[in-house]
Order: structure tokens, then sequence, then C-alpha cells
């Protein structure tokens, strides 16, 4: 039987005004710029409802961007979806908070690329911090949820403390620190963006320290970077499994990074039903479930709790999509990531600034 | 001890499917509910007290009042822990 989807990724258009050399978001994003229109994403809000996702996900790129970002709530929320808007927050005004807050929504996610604007604006390439703060601050007078997300690296991993003190002082519930994950962008800049040994393990003291300190007034979710442990992240929880994305032309993904794997085809919303792309496209069933798995996952006791890591980064770094992620120790491959990790003290790479 | 009047968090719905089945939709996540954890959280809502909770869980289900009290007061604070219960005003 085909798995239930729950979550619904909106990538609403890869547009956006920042240049954070850590994005997901494909190095060409040229073949994306014929966006869905309102009516093609309502038709995928129906079809999602009707496919079980409770769930949807308004990100990018910038989603503010889209002129209609308050109908697509609207239309999202009308069936019943629960509504979350991931945003870097420089455009969310006063007066289109209010709409989209009329519209349904139910989350706010607001991103900062550090706790202080020197270093924060050099991170995203433009000086943006204030108005974050700004929004920030607003968003959490509201009535609906807010994240304060801060994705970590490098160049911001020894100031984990002052962004729980930010966060604090902002009174937000959740915090998310995320470490960086290498895809697109960021797997460009991975020389450049990879976390050492000590900070890593700073880091864990600080957020351990943390959460026991703000025990039930803020929750913190911290995401290791899989390079640095023994067995791959469950990615998506397993491909074609729970989660899909449909990027802004209408492709639809199994994860977000997946148009990196050139080996396969993505079908689009415009040619086929949300409904037979999760349910029996070739690119959902590739490596859904556990019968694709090579040895070492084949005979792994692990196999259904981490589904063989992640595809889009055994493609990246192996060249197949179909082999263990080399995030696992077990994997033939797994000596490539160990070299990539262990650069510590070494120069650090020049960061290449995500383009439009 | 939990809250006294406890209410849903910012951003916490509950979400009842076709089938009656029922699911907590919070922040990134989704958590599927029992029929008694549901039925509780259906009247967690800023009015009600703990006590009065218990009595329509007792009610409703064939349960012990001191094993219901216990459950409800268990999923309220692991539910506050996170945030997604919070205190009335």
């Amino acid at each position: 039987m085909t798995p239930r989807p729950l979550s619904l990724l909106c990538e609403l258009t890869y547009r956006c005004n920042l240049q954070c050399p850590y994005c997901y978001n494909p190095l060409d994003l040229r073949g994306y710029r014929d966006e869905l229109t309102t009516a093609q994403w309502t038709r995928v809000f129906e079809e999602a409802d009707a496919l079980g996702v409770v769930q949807a996900h308004f990100s990018g790129g910038e989603p503010t961007l889209r002129g209609d970002l308050v109908e697509l709530v609207g239309a999202a929320s009308a069936r019943g979806l629960y509504t979350n808007l991931i945003t870097q927050g420089t455009f969310l005004e006063d007066a289109l908070l209010d709409r989209l807050l009329a519209a349904g929504l139910d989350h706010v996610q607001i991103s900062i690329q550090a706790p202080e604007t020197e270093l924060a604006d050099r991170i995203a390439g433009t000086a943006v911090h204030g108005e974050k703060l700004d929004a920030l601050r607003r968003v959490a007078g509201r009535d609906v949820a807010l994240t304060l997300n801060c994705v970590l690296h490098r160049l911001n991993h020894d100031r984990i403390e002052a962004v729980v003190a930010l966060a604090e002082a902002l009174g937000v519930a959740r915090l998310e620190l995320a470490n960086v994950q290498f895809y697109g962008w960021a797997y460009r800049n991975r020389l450049a963006l990879m976390p050492t040994r000590r900070q890593v393990a700073y880091g864990e003291a600080v957020v351990a320290a943390a959460r026991e300190r703000l025990r039930g007034r803020m929750e913190i979710v911290y995401v290791l970077p899989d390079y640095f442990g023994d067995f791959p992240k469950p990615c998506m929880n397993g491909w074609g499994s729970a989660f899909m994305t449909v990027t802004p032309n209408g492709t639809v993904l199994p994860c977000p990074a997946a148009a990196a794997i050139e080996t396969l085809r993505f079908e689009n919303v415009r040619d086929r039903s949300l409904s037979w792309i999760w349910r029996e496209s070739p690119s959902f069933e590739a490596y859904r479930g556990t019968g694709w798995m090579p040895e070492p996952c084949r005979s792994c006791e692990r196999r259904e709790s981490d589904w063989g890591g992640c595809r889009c980064q055994a493609f990246l770094l192996t060249g197949d999509a179909g082999v263990t992620d080399p995030a696992c120790s077990l994997s033939p491959h797994h000596a490539t990531m160990v070299a990539l990790r262990e650069r510590d003290g070494g120069s650090v790479a020049e960061l290449v600034p995500r383009r439009p | 001890m939990p809250v006294e009047r406890p209410r849903l968090g910012k951003g916490v719905r509950l979400r009842r499917e076709r089938d009656g089945t029922a699911m907590l939709l919070v922040p990134e996540g989704a958590l599927v509910l029992n029929e008694t954890a549901a039925a509780a959280l259906e009247l967690v809502d800023g009015q009600r007290s703990i006590d009065e909770i218990v009595d329509a869980i007792v009610t409703r289900f064939e349960v012990e009042r001191a094993q219901a009290r216990a459950d409800v007061c268990e999923l309220i604070d692991r539910l506050s822990e996170r945030r997604l219960i919070e205190p009335a005003p």
C-alpha cells in the first residue's frame, strides 16, 4: 500500500533578495522562472488534501515575493491544511501580516543569519538584520506561532549562545538551530561552511545547557550535522513516505534537494495529477521502502529507521543515488565524507554568494 | 503538577480525520493521538479545569478516576514542556 503523505513543501518562487551562501536552492535557477499560477497552486492544495496531507509549508526563495501569497494561504487553509510560512521576514509588514492571519496562517518561521548585525548582514550579502529583528518583534506579539531559525555553519557556529539569548529576549516559544545541510549552494560552498569538530562539540554543550535552563519556556530544536555522526539522518523519513515538495515551476520532488539527482526524471503538476505522481510515478517509486537497497543497507537492522539516509547526498558524493548514504560509517564511500569534515585548521575556502 | 486551566498554545490545532482518528497539528509536525488523549484535548480550552476534564473522561471511558487523572496530567505536562499547551492568561 502506498504510504500517506502528511506534509507538502510549497516552494512558491526561487526569487530572493538575500544571497546566503548556504541556500539549498538549485545552482541553476533559470528553469524555475515560469512559476505556477494561483489557480494551479489551488489545485495542488485540493489534490494534496485528498491524498491526506495535513500541513502546507510555504517557502522558496522568499515566499512573500509572490503577490498572491495571502490568496494561497487562504486556499490551503480553506482545505483544512495547517499553514506554515518560512520567510526571512524583510517584507513582513503589519498590513501583510494582518491579511495573512485573517487568511488562516498558523505558524511563521523567521530566519536570522547570526545574532549580530555585522556578521548577519555579511552572511546574507545585504543589510537586512535590523528589518528581521523588527519583524520578529512584531510577529511575537501576534496571535500566531513563531519559530526563530538560524542555520549554523563555520562562520556563526561559535555564536549559538548569543542566538539563544536573542530568542529569549524576543520571547519566542520555539528556536530551531539547524546545522547547514550540504545541498545546492551549500554543497558548492561546503569547504567554507563546514563547521569544525570543536565547534560542533561546543554547540552541543551550549544547546544541552540551554534546553535544561529553558525547559517549559522554549523548545530548542537542534539538528546535528550528519557529517559528524556515525549513521545517516532518516532523510524525509524515507523517500516517498510522508513528504513531497512542489517547486516553483510545478516539478514534484520527494526531497527538496532531489532536483540535483540527474539520473531521475521528475514529474510536473502541469502534466500529471499530484495523486498519480505520489502513487505511481517512477521517481517516487525509485527509492520507496527498502526493496531498492543494496548492501550494507539491505541486511542492516537500521534499514527501517534511517531508510539508507539521503538519496541526494548519496548522488552528490558518489554519483549514484541508489547507494548507502556516505554519512553512514558502514558505507564503502564513508571516507569521502570523513575527508570533507577533517579539514580543521585548513585554510578557509572562498564563499560564493547565491545569485538569483 | 500541570497548569490549572490549560489551553492549546499558539499554532496548535486538533484535527479530526474523516475516519474519526485525531491528530494534533503543531509547528512543523503532527502528533497522532489515541482516543482518550483526543477527548481530553478537545476539552482543553482555557476555561475548564483539570478536574473538569478528568470528570468528562471518566464519564465517557471505562477508566478509574486516579488513572484518568494521571494520564491527563502526564499528557498536559508533556505538551506544556514544548509549549504546545499553555496556562490561560
